[in-house]
């Protein structure tokens, strides 16, 4: 007689809905852990993507040999100032007479001599940033002293492409060139071999070979460029 | 209809548990086996930021003991007129290689990789190289800089530029990435003119249309460029 629905009926309809919404809740519950999860873990991955294994191989290559290197450089200042901690007028004029030399030899200001390489790279079409990878390549490759066609190079002399060819500081040089490169020899060696191994590749390429030397003289010099502009 | 229910719900039920069973065979599938490949890099990334930070502790060392040497010797000059020759000699050469400060006019050159993806073959023709700063660096000396610094690491007689994909390494400094800073002092006029001729640094002009690299450049009245950080030791040439 009342319009109210008996309670048995009520129970009936509210577990027959219950049911499909409860299963449906876990279903989304999992598809979204599974979303969080897989989102979370694409993103782990894309933010190291920008480094893949041969460039942090590379990295770990190149820093620990310039730690070794940095390591050297603080041993030796560490005793320099040992010594002018000691050693008062004396042990500073021996130290800085030292420097100077130093100095003028890696500013390619006095002739020098050592074990090193040579290079000879002859080919139709070369440029003056074909020269200028061929000297960074050596540089990286642990050079401490660079000539091209008797033309010194340090890092600041210009290599420009003109008209008439390629100049070195100046000085027009023309292929082929025969490039010395003091330092160490293991070094050099692996890179000149890279380096002419590469270039051999190359079908305009006519000569690319290089030989290992226990002293080689670079009489070639820089001239010193006083500051015009810039102030110390 | 009391039929129908229990069906429907079985029907979600299998729904849901293939929706499970999916889910759990493509987390197999893709992310176990590249899980491992993180876990390995992640140990190369860890090894490369333990050396970064000793290569980081060094180079301060070195600065700091090139303070002290040079406080020594001031005190050595100024009591002998042939040290102070020789110190002032040395001064010179040491400005001249980078081992000093230097400040003038110049320009900022700001070099920065194209977006990801703008290179569709998959080269990374729109990251920037070591080859790209060697070529603005060595555009910059040969017209009239007179010292040249990139992100704070300042060239000398003996750099070199190295690195791999959109990574640029200077001498035994930490890799550097884009955005490259490359800051010069010398002849800005000379310096600006030859940024601004279309036919120099042709690779990355070309690029900069192609990929999206950005090359910016502003000149300006006084620019600073720190002390050469590193080690300049060379054990095998001696004067000939």
């Amino acid at each position: 007689m009342s319009a109210r629905p008996s309670p048995r009926r009520a129970r009936q309809r509210s577990r027959s809905s219950a049911g499909p919404v409860a299963v449906w809740l876990i279903a989304l519950l999992v598809a979204l852990v599974a979303t969080v999860q897989l989102r979370s873990q694409a993103e782990v991955e894309r933010s190291l993507v920008q480094a893949d294994p041969a460039t942090l191989a590379f990295s770990i290559d190149q820093l620990s040999r310039s730690n070794d290197e940095l390591v050297a450089q603080i041993n030796d200042l560490t005793q320099r100032r040992a010594q002018l901690q000691s050693g008062g007028s004396a042990a500073a004029d021996r130290q800085l007479q030292a420097e100077l030399d130093q100095l003028r030899i890696l500013e390619g200001l006095v002739p020098v001599h050592g074990p090193g390489v040579v290079l000879v790279i002859d080919a139709s079409g070369l440029t003056a940033l074909d020269l200028q990878d061929a000297i960074n390549n050596l540089a990286a490759g642990g050079s401490e002293a660079l000539a091209v066609n008797d033309q010194r190079v340090v890092a600041g002399v210009p290599i420009v492409q003109t008209a008439g060819g390629v100049t070195v500081g100046g000085t027009l040089t023309p292929p082929p060139w025969t490039i010395l490169a003091i330092g160490d020899t293991n070094r050099l060696a692996e890179t000149a071999d890279a380096m002419t191994q590469q270039l051999r590749g190359d079908r305009r390429v006519r000569v690319a070979t290089y030989r290992v030397e226990s002293d080689i003289v670079i009489r070639a010099v820089v001239t010193e460029r006083p500051f015009v502009y810039g102030v110390p | 209809m009391g039929r129908a229910q229990p069906l429907s719900t079985a029907l979600v039920a299998l729904v849901a548990l293939a929706v499970g069973f999916l889910l759990a065979g493509q987390v197999k599938a893709q992310l176990l086996t590249p899980s491992n490949q993180v876990g390995r890099n992640q140990a190369l990334i860890r090894s490369v930021q333990d050396l970064e930070r000793t290569n980081q502790a060094d180079r301060a060392k070195i600065e700091r003991l090139r303070a002290e040497i040079d406080t020594l010797e001031a005190q050595a000059a100024s009591q002998s007129q042939t040290t102070q020759g020789l110190k002032n000699q040395v001064a010179d050469l040491r400005a001249h290689a980078g081992l000093t400060p230097l400040h003038g006019p110049g320009v900022e050159v700001n070099l920065s990789s194209g977006p990801p993806g703008s290179d569709a073959s998959g080269q990374n023709r729109n990251l920037i190289t070591y080859q790209d700063v060697q070529d603005l660096v060595n555009l910059l000396f040969a017209s009239g800089a007179e010292g040249v610094a990139v992100s704070g690491r300042r060239i000398t007689p003996m750099s070199a530029f190295s690195g791999s994909e959109g990574e640029v390494i200077v001498d035994q400094g930490p890799p550097l990435f884009s955005p490259i800073r490359i800051v010069a002092v010398g002849d800005r006029n000379g310096m600006e003119a030859a940024l601004g001729d279309p036919n120099s640094l042709p690779s990355l002009r070309i690029r900069e249309i192609q990929f999206l690299l950005t090359l910016i450049v502003r000149g300006a009245p006084d620019e600073s460029l720190p002390a050469f950080d590193g080690s300049l030791e060379a054990p095998h040439v001696g004067p000939a």
